[in-house]
């Protein structure tokens, strides 16, 4: 009882579901925040317990015990009458007494914390960089409109000393506005607030469009890039502009790491489940050492930020990834080369058109 | 077609001399510069330009009402407005094409290609939604 007492005190509401898809705990913030009371819910099904949660949550809670990922997380909005408050949901399996394996799950438990307060922060951070972005990009336009009208001639001739140094400041600038777009992006996904249009699409025309963005990057250095699709794709459903944005953030990253003449190669494949797209390079490759960080914030190593890189592409494309509930990772090694790798899940079928109306039936206006 | 009378309504006196340069040397004989959504107005008495250049952010009238009431007024709905504004989020856009902008470009713009991207959105045929410029775009 002193453990029931215990769950029953968090300030998390929990639910319990057994191998059977059904309840076998619900602690009594979850029973509050449900309008029910704990006891009338042990034993009742998941499937119940679903429709009960679909009056308040959106997207909708429904917990199953055979949930997709071994540990799940997500975050729901939840209103109760005019109150609308923000939840994110952890769900791991429970593993049979003195087993430990997660083959043996005998049941599995779903946790509801209110994250409304670092919601609101959230929001906060992403209006300051929003109207921060807004404030950069005016001295940015003077600064970079004035350097380039320089170097176009239009004020005259400048000398080659002069011409090189305005040049630094031409390209320092378009890292600048590169940075400044960088972090309204990622601040946009750090604080979930990134709208997906999402479309049942092809990776492989993304691909080529993603392709032909980073020519021009690839030429200069004589870098051949290629799509490599032994089979048509499963459709996957998707927003073509982000998924764009992040194969191209790694083909630019290929490009730049690339000697002059070298391949990158985008391989596209599928199995039952996932379209996976894969950008491999023949570049200088990454050291052990340094693949766990490569995917965060300003991590970049030091031959990338020579290159011009903002530190913050790998960080938005895996986010991007994330958003579209996929996966990405990098395999590498140094002085062979590096293939970054991102799944995408399929798209189930779509539904099929309703019944058609029946030959001589009325239809009343 | 050739670009002749451009209204630049921006309230960045450095930024109003950078687009007034980049559309000079391109041949554009009259630019006209005025900072706020109201002297925009008073000023398209007795003068309709070829184009109408409007920033967002501006003190007391915004350039999203100021193209809002140029749309309303019989005498200047016709004269085709393009954003230009460090607003580059794609809510911005969606807001200020549906106020019946001819198209929406970003700062910062590059100066010797503005008068083309103008003369572009110009030249397009009415009907679906133009949205052109750099930066960030969610």
């Amino acid at each position: 009882m002193a453990e029931r007492n215990i769950l029953d005190s968090l300030g998390s509401g929990l639910v319990v579901l057994d191998a059977r898809d059904r309840v076998s705990f619900l602690n009594r913030t979850l029973a509050e925040m449900l309008h029910a009371s704990a006891e009338e819910w042990v034993g009742r099904s998941a499937g119940e317990l679903a429709l009960v949660m679909a009056r308040f949550a959106l997207p909708v809670a429904a917990p199953r015990f055979d949930w997709p990922e071994v540990f799940g997380s997500r975050d729901i909005e939840w209103r109760d009458a005019e109150t609308l408050r923000f939840f994110r949901e952890d769900s791991a399996p429970l593993a049979a007494e003195g087993s430990g394996q997660a083959g043996a799950a005998k049941g599995r438990v779903f946790a509801y914390h209110d994250v409304s307060h670092e919601k609101a922060v959230d929001r906060m951070k992403s209006e300051f960089i929003s109207v921060a972005s807004h404030e950069l990009r005016t001295p940015m336009t003077s600064i970079k409109g004035s350097v380039d009208l320089i170097l176009s001639g239009f004020a005259g001739e400048t000398s080659p000393e002069m011409q090189e140094l305005l040049e630094i400041a031409q390209k320092s600038c378009d890292r600048l506005v590169r940075l400044v777009n960088d972090i309204l992006d990622l601040s946009k996904i750090e604080a979930g607030q990134l709208k997906l249009n999402f479309e049942r699409l092809d990776v492989t025309e993304i691909a080529v469009r993603a392709i032909c963005a980073v020519k021009p990057l690839a030429d200069k250095t004589d870098v051949r890039l290629r799509v490599d699709r032994p089979l048509p794709l499963p459709i996957v459903e998707a927003d073509p502009d982000r998924i764009e944005q992040a194969i191209t953030n790694l083909l630019s990253n290929a490009v730049k790491f690339s000697p002059p003449k070298a391949e990158v190669v985008v391989e596209l494949s599928s199995d039952n489940l996932w379209v996976q797209c894969a950008v491999c390079d023949q570049g200088v490759g990454i050291a052990e050492k340094d693949l766990h960080r490569i995917f965060g914030k300003f991590q970049q190593l030091s031959e990338g930020r020579r290159r011009g890189g903002t530190g913050l592409g790998l960080a938005i494309t895996r986010g991007l990834i994330d958003e579209h509930r996929g996966s990405i990772w990098v395999e590498s090694r140094v002085g062979q080369g590096s293939r970054f790798i991102f799944r995408l899940p399929i798209a189930a079928p779509p539904s099929p058109p309703g019944p058609p109306a029946m030959a001589g039936q009325a239809v009343k206006p | 077609m050739k670009l002749t009378r451009v209204l630049v309504v921006e309230d960045d006196a450095d930024i109003q001399k950078v687009i007034r340069m980049s559309l000079k040397i391109r041949g554009v004989s009259e630019v006209v510069l005025v900072e706020t959504g109201t002297e925009c107005i008073e000023r398209l008495a007795g003068f309709t330009p070829d184009v109408i250049l409007l920033d967002v952010m501006m003190p007391h009238v915004d350039g999203y009402e100021t193209c809002r009431r140029l749309k309303q007024d019989p005498g200047t709905r016709a004269i085709p407005v393009i954003f230009l504004t460090a607003r580059v989020q794609k809510a911005d856009r969606e807001r200020g094409m549906k106020l019946g902008a001819l198209g929406y470009l970003t700062k910062p713009f590059d100066p010797m290609t503005l008068h083309d991207q103008i003369l572009e959105l110009l030249s397009e045929p009415s009907g679906p939604e133009t949205e052109k410029g750099g930066g960030a775009d969610n």
